[in-house]
């Protein structure tokens, strides 16, 4: 099967060689997880190494932020968007939402003269502030997602969770929407932070369910080994697995 | 000669395309802020409520200079359903000019000379 490779090495791998073609992929975490980074450098592989134009939907940090964050990594997204393959385009999901669903939309007019493969959409979390009832936020969610599909788009949608160590409380419903669902987590081993990435649903497809590490580094995100000999990653707070407990207390002494 | 109009041919000493722009389209300092938020984010779109939002000031002294900015063609409006929405002009020209006005802000001086003139133009 086809597929829209993410180019972060590892990530493809985890996703049994990428991201499904038209589907959306939402990226969930905490702060400071990597999820806009992560974004940024699927659309930056997308024009790089697989001439895909791409979009970046931004609905409150600033166009100039990604300028500059990009980079950072060495990714120059001015001069791409003056080559006419990109575009860091800021609004708000109100506009978003009426825009999509309008003929002749400047979305839909920026992606057909682009010929945009990949979009970024940072983040799916400014769509609550439009409704508190959660069935017509599944809705918008559900519109938007449509909308970029119809466009022939990839897309990644990032959303925030609030708290930074362990469970989160979780919309769950979008998680039913999207077509796969990547979460990033914090993971404290040792007294160190660390970051765990876990593909945890792939429509169609099967997939990787390690937990992995990865690290931000001077080239975007790294994903690494998973973590072994520890449980409960996910919870924040892992702990050693009893082989591992008996291996430390009695083997390598 | 008097001081005055000393002070005023110093000042007038610009490009004259760029002085043309400072008095008839920057005009305001709340237009100088927004001319410099639409160069730095330029595939920006929204309502007045929400540039008001990025700005940092209130919608109801954005809106009108929103306005002027479209009347003079630094900006561009479309109703998008019931929503108007501000973007920054595709008119190639308009944008150079924009892009010179905001790189000759570097010069100390040129800030000096377009903050006179707009202090002229709000007596």
């Amino acid at each position: 099967m086809e597929r829209t490779k993410t180019g972060i090495k590892g990530l493809d791998e985890m996703l049994h060689g990428g991201l499904l073609p038209q589907t959306a992929n939402l990226v969930e975490g905490a702060p400071g997880t990597g999820k806009t980074t992560l974004g940024m450098q699927f659309i930056y592989n997308g024009i790089a190494k697989y001439d895909e134009p791409g979009l970046i939907l931004t609905f409150e940090q600033f166009p100039q932020q990604y300028y500059r964050d990009a980079m950072a990594f060495g990714w120059d997204f001015r001069k791409l968007e003056a080559e006419g393959k990109l575009k860091v385009y800021m609004t708000s999901p109100e506009v978003t939402k009426v825009d999509l669903e309008s003929v002749g939309g400047m979305i839909e007019t920026m992606a057909r003269e682009m010929g945009a493969r990949r979009v970024l959409v940072d983040s799916l979390s400014h769509f609550e502030r439009l409704t508190s009832d959660p069935v017509e936020l599944r809705a918008l969610q559900y519109s938007l997602i449509n909308g970029l599909k119809r466009e022939g788009l990839t897309s990644i949608l990032t959303k925030e969770t609030s708290s930074l160590l362990g469970e989160t409380p979780s919309d769950e419903s979008v998680a039913f929407v999207v077509d796969s669902y990547i979460l990033l987590r914090y993971v404290e081993i040792e007294s160190a932070i660390r970051k765990a990435l876990l593909v945890l649903k792939l429509r169609g497809s099967n997939h990787d369910k390690d937990i992995r590490q990865f690290e931000i580094g001077p080239n975007g995100i790294e994903i690494q080994a998973k973590f072994e000999g520890r449980e409960g990653i996910m919870s924040g707070s892992p702990h050693r697995t009893m082989a591992e407990s008996f291996i430390e207390a009695f083997v390598k002494r | 000669m008097n001081g005055d109009d000393f002070t005023a041919r110093l000042m007038s000493d610009m490009d004259p395309q760029l002085l043309n722009f400072v008095k008839t389209k920057v005009n305001s300092f709340i237009k100088w802020d927004l001319i410099r938020f639409f160069y730095e984010n330029p595939n920006t779109t929204d309502s007045a409520e929400n540039i008001a939002r990025y700005a940092g000031r209130n919608v109801n002294a954005v809106k009108p200079e929103l306005e002027e900015l479209v009347e003079s063609g630094v900006m561009e409006t479309r109703s998008v359903d019931d929503l108007v929405v501000y973007s920054l002009t595709a008119d190639e020209e308009m944008r150079k000019l924009i892009d010179s006005f905001i790189l000759a802000c570097e010069d100390r001086h040129f800030r000096v000379k377009a903050v006179y003139h707009i202090i002229r133009g709000m007596r």
